[in-house]
């Protein structure tokens, strides 16, 4: 017996908690998203109409939600990428140059996800077998992706063309992020359902495949992992690719959606949301530690706050200093609790 | 000077590390503080050096109450702890280390540099070491850094030296000069408290002992009045837990598993030898003597030249391709190399299997149970919910559920390195047992240890390194303390310490 009670000593780790504590201590990003909709339902009556529910989805897949879903692997796998913004900008200035040339939407389609698994790739490469500081290895890829995207577009932007012929492709170009399908009288938008779809994917990835776990194993502790018979670099490799080709889908929703992509500004700061998605989500910073539902939830919280502070009349340049608050108090009260123990 | 700690609690969370303990030690006497892993010395211990406080208890040194707010309190008060993990910070050279927080400053208010190189270097001439005080901590060695550790204790003057697990690197001789320098500081009135596994040091240097269990206080009293065996029953709360090892059956067959031939990487050199299936070949060595990189080449951790063959079949590349020739390893440090830290305890077991065998695409959480709970009644591992996370469980449980992990993915040659590391005593006895059943059941084992006493309880064979080159190969009847300690020093090849009766032994010349 003394030796069973000798071993409690040695450690601080979680032991068995009641379902109401792990409620607060593991999944308290579902309490915060909970509070965040309560207080957009009063500064918001109409919060809860269809249109305004429906519209947060396809802001958000058009976005920064399925890049969110790739940040997530990439920082529970203990790395950093923040060349997401530029990479969306280069993709879709060059993928609209192909659905130009060659008037066919799913051609586009294949460029941008094989041009975002190029340059995730990239960054992985020099990440895993460069052994690069990700966050250096991705800042150089972000300024040079953006240079090129600005090189050929000349800062202005790059265009869907349309006008007088009506190109047919046009339009179906333009319902990729506009059209709905109708079941039961709502309409559910399609970039809403690619994301839901996403989320419930990438959800299972890491929940329930190989790669999720040694995803996870990298993150918390690359030596042991390594020693455990994972393949590190594979890894690091293939969480980077994913996002790419998650920036590359992105981009092929944000083409359509404003059918005319700057080069200097598109996908702006994509890489801060994401990234703020993720933490908010109770993702942990170091790595490791994570849930594709926390990120799920953190980029309808982001998205939330935008539209609530927006009904609320706050003027629009300040919207980003409110958000930035929110985001230090979700991520500050996680580290404060996981410091309490 | 005079330490009483009456009545000291302290809490982790729901765990109580301490209960109520008292601790008196007289002016000028070395206490030795015993008991096993988490039985609460080293808590004890920081809170008398002020690291953390107490929940309840006091503190009263030379009869005056004191209040620690911090380790700089304590140590204005006399009093330096020299910890059992090295705190050094490696980019810093070794007297900047050494004076880290306390530097001395000139009239210019500038570092006084040469100063504090002299007072180290004197430091280290009367310790009896060679270290060079400009010198790099990242160019040390495991054994030098902890001499910096015991150095920079030494270069103040203070009243209360404590010594948590001083000696785990040093040699022989460092310590014998550590001890020198002890019972000087003695008569100077220097009161130490020494934590130490290792009997024979508490036996030589200790006036007095104290053994702590589960927190709590079990005995105090003179070294001269006990034996080991007594200390080891109060620590354990066991009786005749010593099992007989001696007449332990060997599982060693005639079939070859793995077959070494001049192996060589970085750190040791020319290593041949052949291992049967079912034996438990040994393998020791001092800190630097290759052991660890030997160990690390057998997994494919680094390269290496020569040949190394498994069942007749050339093994070549890293670790994955060490585990497709079903060779696995419970890594030493389990802390930094085995456990993945931020995982459930499911998945820390599953990934050996996730790695080698598994076939799915998705994980099946049934089976993943199920093949828990095989090995968690094969190895007799204790948690209650095994969603919780790996650092929930004791290090001896921990270690188990790495076992387990390599168990579940069909290892046939099982490497074991320092595998009792921060292990308490009662689970030490399980994990031999359990490596004694693995050979029985026809698994090939190989054990880095520096742990002689665990050697000679599950061995079949001993290898003893020195300076990264095979000096000897002992087999089951050679295997004792006195000539692992001869051969791993290197003693054999000075003429002088060469005694007779160790002389039939046969060497690896």
């Amino acid at each position: 017996m003394s030796q069973q009670q000798s071993s409690l000593s040695g450690n601080s780790g979680p032991r068995g908690t009641s379902a109401f504590k792990r409620l607060f201590t593991e999944y308290s990003y579902f309490v915060s998203f909970v509070l965040i909709v309560v207080i957009a339902l009063i500064v918001n009556p109409n919060f809860f109409r269809w249109r305004n529910v429906s519209n947060i989805f396809i802001q958000s897949a058009s976005t920064t939600g399925f890049i969110a879903l790739g940040m997530t692997m990439i920082i529970c796998a203990g790395q950093i990428d923040i060349s997401v913004g530029a990479q969306v900008a280069i993709i879709s200035g060059f993928g609209i140059e192909v659905l130009n040339a060659t008037q066919n939407i799913w051609v586009m389609l294949l460029f941008c996800l094989i041009l975002g698994a190029v340059i995730g790739s990239f960054n992985g490469l020099l990440v895993a077998k460069g052994h690069m500081p990700a966050m250096i290895a991705t800042l150089a890829v972000q300024t040079s992706s953006r240079a090129i995207i600005n090189h050929f577009g000349q800062g202005g932007p790059f265009s869907v063309a349309g006008g007088i012929a009506s190109k047919p492709f046009y339009e179906t170009f333009r319902q990729v992020a506009s059209g709905s399908i109708r079941i039961f009288g709502y309409a559910l938008p399609y970039p809403m359902l690619m994301f839901i779809a996403a989320a419930l994917l990438f959800g299972l990835i890491m929940q329930r495949t190989r790669l999720g776990k040694h995803i996870y194993a990298v993150g918390s502790n690359e030596v042991s992992a390594r020693m455990a018979g994972v393949n590190v670099d594979r890894i690091k490799i293939a969480v980077f690719a994913i996002t790419g080709i998650l920036c590359g889908f992105t981009s092929w929703i944000y083409s359509s959606r404003l059918m005319a992509v700057a080069s200097a500004n598109a996908g702006n700061l994509f890489e801060m949301d994401a990234i703020a998605a993720v933490a908010i989500g109770g993702t942990a910073m170091s790595g490791g530690r994570g849930k594709i539902i926390g990120t799920f939830l953190g980029v309808l919280m982001f998205k939330i706050i935008n539209n609530t502070l927006v009904a609320a009349k706050v003027p629009t340049f300040l919207t980003g200093a409110i958000s930035g608050g929110i985001i230090i108090i979700a991520v500050l009260l996680q580290s404060l609790r996981s410091q309490g123990k | 000077m005079r330490v009483e700690m009456l009545g000291i609690v302290v809490d982790f969370g729901p765990v109580r590390a301490v209960d109520h303990v008292d601790l008196i030690v007289e002016t000028g006497e070395i206490r030795g503080l015993i008991g096993e892993n988490g039985a609460g010395k080293s808590t004890l211990m920081n809170v008398l050096a002020g690291s953390f406080g107490a929940k309840d208890g006091e503190i009263i040194l030379d009869g005056r109450k004191v209040h620690f707010t911090g380790v700089k309190s304590a140590m204005a008060s006399g009093i330096r702890l020299i910890h059992q993990e090295l705190n050094l910070c490696n980019d810093l050279r070794v007297f900047e280390n050494m004076y880290l927080a306390q530097e001395l400053i000139d009239k210019m208010g500038l570092l006084d540099k040469k100063s504090m190189i002299e007072r180290a270097a004197h430091v280290f001439e009367r310790m009896g070491v060679n270290i060079d005080p400009t010198a790099h901590v990242s160019d040390l060695q495991a054994a030098q850094k902890q001499l910096v550790e015991i150095a920079r204790a030494l270069l103040f003057k203070c009243d209360i030296i404590i010594m948590d697990e001083p000696t785990t690197a040093l040699s022989n001789y460092e310590i014998s000069n550590l001890f020198k320098i002890m019972r000087q500081l003695k008569d100077q009135d220097v009161t130490f408290i020494y934590i130490s596994h290792k009997m024979p040091e508490i036996f030589e240097i200790c006036d007095t002992y104290t053994v702590l269990r589960d927190g709590k206080w079990i005995s105090t009293g003179s070294i001269s009045d006990v034996t080991e065996q007594e200390i080891t029953e109060m620590m354990t709360g066991k009786t005749n837990l010593a099992d007989d090892f001696s007449r332990r059956i060997s599982a060693k067959t005639e079939v070859i598993a793995m077959q070494a031939e001049m192996l060589s990487s970085k750190g040791f050199e020319d290593i041949s030898f052949d291992l049967h299936k079912g034996e438990i070949l040994a393998i020791t060595g001092l800190q630097g003597s290759g052991r660890d990189d030997l160990a690390d080449a057998l997994f494919g951790v680094i390269p290496h030249s020569g040949i190394l063959k498994v069942n007749g079949k050339i093994i070549k590349g890293g670790i994955r391709g060490f585990l497709r020739h079903h060779i696995a390893m419970v890594p030493r440090n389990r802390k930094e190399r085995g456990i993945l830290n931020d995982l459930n305890i499911y998945d820390n077991m599953s990934m050996g299997y996730f790695n080698t065998r598994m076939k799915d695409i998705l994980i099946k959480p049934n089976k993943e149970k199920s093949r828990y709970i095989k090995q968690k009644l094969a190895l007799d591992i204790r948690a209650d919910n095994a969603k919780n996370l790996i650092t929930s469980l004791s290090g001896g449980n921990q270690q188990k559920v790495i076992l387990g992990r390599w168990l579940e993915a069909d290892a046939d040659i099982l490497l074991f390195d320092n595998p009792t590391q921060g292990i308490d005593v009662g689970t030490k006895f399980e994990i031999y047992h359990l490596l004694l059943r693995l050979a029985a059941q026809g698994k090939t084992i190989l054990v880095f240890s520096s742990e002689f006493p665990e050697i000679m309880k599950v061995a079949d064979r001993c290898m003893v390194l020195y300076k990264g080159k095979m000096n000897a190969m002992l087999e089951r009847k050679d295997i004792t303390e006195e000539r692992m300690m001869l051969y791993s020093t290197g003693a054999n090849f000075n003429a002088d310490l060469h005694t007779k009766e160790l002389q039939n032994v046969p060497t690896a010349k």
